[in-house]
């Protein structure tokens, strides 16, 4: 046992020969992207860093910001909270990154955003879409460049109060994103409908791969509509098996009319999906994203969906909040982007500054088959402006309470 | 009353319909792993990873012969063969140098291999995930009941269990080679004294046994996406399965997955928050009556 | 045979304390981190230790005390507002709990059979933990726990989960060399003979999967301190493998052969990660490799080499 302990600690000393020698100061603007580049979510999560690298490989071929190029690295989170949060800490402890971008995993980013606020590194949220990462726990190094559910609740409960449903039911993914969807639509929509009436409720875990049991469940009930609940990896799936089983009762789900949704299932995806998106790139037909579609395609050789514009508005707002703040200083970067308005493929947006929301258009619509291409499109297209669908400052101020 | 039991014995059997339709695949992949398991005395961890091998085999081949039906067909029968290529270079490589050592160590190599097979699959077919599209002639559902809607495919899946079934059987009871990998199972000494080569049945039996993994992969690839991450679902319920069934037992992985495809999809019309516990909450309830499982096994 | 250290080993102990203690000064903030996780897990390793190598038991789901511990200790901090030792404390008594109640029912059986029930019984505890959303946060498992602001920074916590760690080995290791700890040895060699002498093996073994899923569970709470969250895969069982290989490179022979196995696997999980993300792909080579070249992990293989030389050089002495 002696010998046995000499050895061990001989191994760990020698171990402390690969610890590295201090790191000189940083030619590059570190950017660290924790996101989910294993599974179904990465049909949303590829655009993201695609979308990040077009706009940054343009500011890099201009010089940079502030004379340093961007740099970023990736690290893989597999969808899981626990893998995203210790990518993060690598990211910034060791990797010692100016900024943080990331997830696709509502739970993971309110980890991230936990540890962000801790370590005072700005994080941009770029796909997660639970409420609370900006309203109750938002805090000042977080900025959410995508929708959350309390937004998206309001623009479809908007939309489904005017249709003549009274029977829900709600079913979906059994984690934070699936709950709080489901929560920000049935809360407005009660309160613009109160004839609605909720029948029950089905959640069934995350990633999970066969719907017909669940399924054939719901339809027993015989809701009138269905609110489906299901994330970046539940969305295609489920699509699937409504087809599969025929699924007559018409149902939502946030992001069902995304190409991102769409386009992996060619001309099979189901007909007659609700749902509502932040960008899709065959509408509006103006040429600010006639020209973004066209870089995109010649880049990647495919569509750009909406991970590509968070990215993307991502890579500017980074670079012009440094070039504001005149430096790499976390605390005047954002001071400087607070209510900063930036031009995109969609018009002006703006990060309001109470709450670092990203102030971006949302559309509902119904899917349906599209001669022009080889997958189906979004019909019947309503435009919600973002300040009709974004809860108030007060509101925002009421649940950081 | 009546109208109330109508509709009740209506979402009862329309579970049961769509729990034996998991079933199948469940048995075919766990009648594998039992088959390895009794004869070889392998818990082969990476079954998991070869069935997913299998469903992206099954996406790669049905895209080469241009999707759809044709598509479908020619997936179904090479991939399970692709797959039982790479588990006769892993056994030749790797495994028949273990026999001789713990099973403990086995246990772990199959842990090891399923590591690499998984990380092996990103590497060639990348994160996204993949679909493969169901076959012209099982696209559409039938209507059970009012309401009720079964889709075909599950009709097919219900079908090929029983044909998996008896196949199976006739192997292990009827062929020569099913005769010698009993004896093997029982005593492998023995079976070496009268002169068979007693490697050689092993690599049989185990090249068999992945390749039915890699046939419950095919079988599951139209109805969920083909992703990572499906191997470890599936090793979790398999291992159950034969456990539960009786180790080295094909009809106790048939009886196995029954239970088990059973008790989740009723599960989840009973109870759908927990409905995926009641599965292990029958493999533990048999597992405290008859430790060694539901039939007799090869241990 | 000497029964106690010479002094060589002793200074050479006391040098490594000593500079375990002074790593956070002059180490960064996330190798203060890593090196806190090696604790966490080799004490999960050694816990595990305990049961499989001492005691011969084949302990295929040892993480369920481990993810159990880690559980309790978070929700007793975030869902009740009890001092924080009551919090860190429970962790390791519920997984205690827990062993206790499975080992009775897993007990009379033996080698694999207790491998597979306790599989079985582990991964329900599982599903129930990751399903149950309102309690437990399901599959988002629990995260930014507090902590009391002397353990909550980094460097806190290294010093916490260091003086526990010390502790519980120390703990572990009188109990190994206790006459209990030689009888649970002589279990493992041969259960019938031992039984034959009068022993109750049965209370043994039960006695030594408590001591074991007590400090797995003392290892969950540690990490709760070190990482402020809680998540289902601490129950799944492929990490209950992994801390299976943990003791296999470092030596299961050997009391800190797990310790030095966690080290290895924690080191080359972050730096591999930080080269490829092909990280399962080296682990499993690695283990390969292990299991062919290695098989008493690297600690039996490093023995085996310098016992002979010990033997020539005393020889020469004398």
């Amino acid at each position: 046992m002696k010998k046995s302990l000499l050895l061990v600690l001989g191994l760990f000393l020698l171990g402390g020969l690969f610890l590295p020698v201090a790191a000189p100061a940083a030619q590059t603007l570190k950017v660290g992207i924790v996101d989910t580049y294993t599974g179904p979510a990465t049909a949303f999560t590829l655009d993201v860093l695609d979308g990040f690298k077009l706009a940054a490989d343009k500011i890099n071929a201009k010089g940079g910001v502030l004379g340093k190029k961007i740099e970023y690295l990736t690290r893989d989170d597999k969808f899981k909270p626990d893998i995203g949060l210790n990518m993060a800490k690598e990211l910034v402890l060791k990797g010692e990154v100016d900024v943080l971008m990331g997830t696709i995993n509502s739970a993971t980013a309110l980890a991230i955003s936990d540890f962000a606020k801790a370590e005072k590194v700005p994080f941009f949220v770029t796909f997660s879409k639970s409420d609370k990462i900006n309203m109750q726990k938002g805090h000042r190094y977080v900025f959410m460049m995508t929708e959350h559910t309390e937004m998206a609740g309001r623009a479809a409960a908007d939309a489904l109060a005017k249709k003549p449903y009274l029977k829900y039911w709600i079913a979906g993914d059994d984690y934070e994103y699936g709950h709080s969807i489901a929560n920000g639509v049935w809360k407005h929509l009660q309160k613009l409908n109160p004839k609605v009436k909720l029948v029950g409720e089905t959640w069934w875990k995350v990633g999970e791969a066969d719907f017909t049991p669940y399924i054939t469940q719901i339809l027993a009930a015989k809701p009138d509509f269905v609110i489906v609940a299901t994330g970046g990896s539940g969305m295609v799936n489920f699509q699937k098996a409504a087809k599969a089983t025929g699924f007559k009762v018409p149902f939502y789900q946030h992001t069902a009319i995304e190409t991102s949704t769409l386009a992996p299932q060619g001309k099979n995806a189901p007909v007659g999906v609700y749902g509502t998106a932040n960008y899709l790139f065959y509408y509006p037909n103006s040429p600010e994203n006639k020209a973004f579609v066209e870089e995109f395609n010649k880049a990647y050789k495919r569509y750009p969906k909406v991970g590509a514009l968070y990215g993307y508005m991502t890579a500017n707002f980074i670079a012009e909040g440094f070039k504001k703040a005149g430096k790499i200083d976390k605390e005047k970067f954002v001071d400087g982007i607070e209510g900063m308005s930036i031009a995109s493929p969609v018009g002006s947006l703006a990060i309001r500054a109470c709450d670092h929301q990203l102030e971006l258009p949302m559309y509902f619509g119904v899917t349906r088959p599209d001669p022009k291409y080889d997958f189906l499109t979004a019909g019947d297209i309503q435009v919600v402006p973002a300040k009709d669908y974004m809860p108030t400052c007060d509101e925002v101020k009421a649940a950081r309470k | 009353m009546d109208a109330v039991w109508a509709v009740f014995s209506q979402k009862v059997l329309s579970q049961i319909l769509i729990g034996l339709s998991r079933t199948t695949i469940l048995f075919i992949v766990s009648s594998g792993m039992s088959l390895i398991l009794g004869v070889l005395r392998i818990p082969n961890v990476a079954h998991g990873s070869l069935y997913m091998i299998g469903a992206f085999l099954a996406y790669s081949v049905s895209r080469i012969f241009g999707g759809g039906a044709q598509g479908f067909w020619m997936a179904l029968l090479l991939a399970p063969l692709g797959v039982a290529l790479l588990s006769l270079i892993a056994e030749r490589l790797l495994f028949q140098h273990l026999y001789k050592r713990e099973h403990l160590m086995l246990l772990l190599l199959t842990f090891a291999l399923s590591l690499i097979l998984g990380d092996l699959t990103k590497l060639v077919w990348g994160a996204e995930y993949k679909s493969v599209p169901v076959p012209q002639v099982f696209q559409g559902f039938v209507t059970i009941f009012s309401g009720f809607t079964l889709p075909l495919y599950n009709l097919f899946l219900l079908a090929v269990g029983p044909v998996a079934a008896v196949l199976l059987w006739l192997f292990v009871n009827k062929t020569k080679m099913g005769k010698i990998s009993r004896a093997a199972a029982v005593d492998r000494e023995m079976v070496g004294a009268v002169g068979i080569n007693v490697s050689l049945v092993f690599a049989v039996v185990f090249v068999i046994g992945c390749l039915l993994a890699g046939l419950g992969g095919v079988l599951v690839a139209p109805t969920v996406s083909v992703t990572l991450g499906m191997d470890h679902t599936l090793i979790m319920e398999a291992f159950l399965i034969v456990i539960m069934g009786g180790l080295g037992n094909i009809w106790g992985a048939l009886i196995g997955a029954l239970i088990f495809g059973l008790s989740q999809s009723l599960g989840i019309m009973i109870w759908p928050q927990f409905g995926i516990i009641f599965p292990y909450l029958a493999v533990v309830i048999v597992l405290m009556i008859k430790p060694t499982g539901l039939l007799k096994s090869t241990w | 045979m000497n029964k106690g250290f010479s002094l060589g080993v002793w200074g050479a102990g006391i040098a490594a304390l000593a500079a375990l203690f002074l790593l956070p000064a002059f180490l960064p903030r996330f190798y203060v981190y890593l090196i806190s996780l090696m604790f966490v897990y080799g004490l999960l390793a050694t816990s595990l230790n305990v049961v499989l190598g001492y005691g011969g038991v084949f302990q295929f789901h040892h993480c369920v005390f481990y993810g159990l511990g880690g559980y309790a200790t978070a929700l007793f901090l975030t869902k009740t507002g009890a001092p924080f030792f009551v919090s860190f404390l429970a962790g390791g008594f519920a997984a205690a709990v827990l062993s206790f109640v499975m080992g009775l029912i897993t007990v009379r059986l033996s080698k694999l059979y207790f491998g597979m029930l306790q599989i079985s019984l582990g991964s329900l505890v599982w599903a129930i933990v990751y399903r149950w959303y309102s309690f437990t946060g399901g599959d988002d498992g629990i995260h930014g726990i507090s902590l009391p602001d002397v353990i909550s920074s980094q460097k806190g916590a290294y010093y916490f989960t260091l003086i526990v760690t010390l502790v519980s080995l120390f703990i572990i290791y009188r109990i190994i060399k206790s006459p209990f700890g030689s009888v649970l040895q002589g279990i493992r060699e041969n259960p019938a003979r031992s039984g034959m002498i009068g022993i109750n093996v049965k209370k043994h073994i039960l006695t030594a999967l408590v001591i074991g899923g007590f400090f797995g569970g003392v290892a969950g709470a540690l990490f709760v301190v070190v990482d402020k969250t809680v998540f289902p895969d601490m129950l799944f069982w492929t990490l209950s493998l992994e801390v299976l290989i943990m003791c296999l490179i470092g030596g299961w022979f050997n009391f800190f052969g797990p310790m030095l196995g966690a080290a290895v696997v924690i080191a080359l999980r972050t730096f591999v990660s930080g080269y490829t993300v092909y990280w399962a792909l080296v682990y499993g080579i690695v283990m390969i490799f292990v299991i062919f070249f290695l098989p008493n992990g690297v600690l039996g293989y490093l023995q085996q080499k310098f016992k002979p030389t010990k033997g020539r050089a005393v020889a020469k002495e004398g």
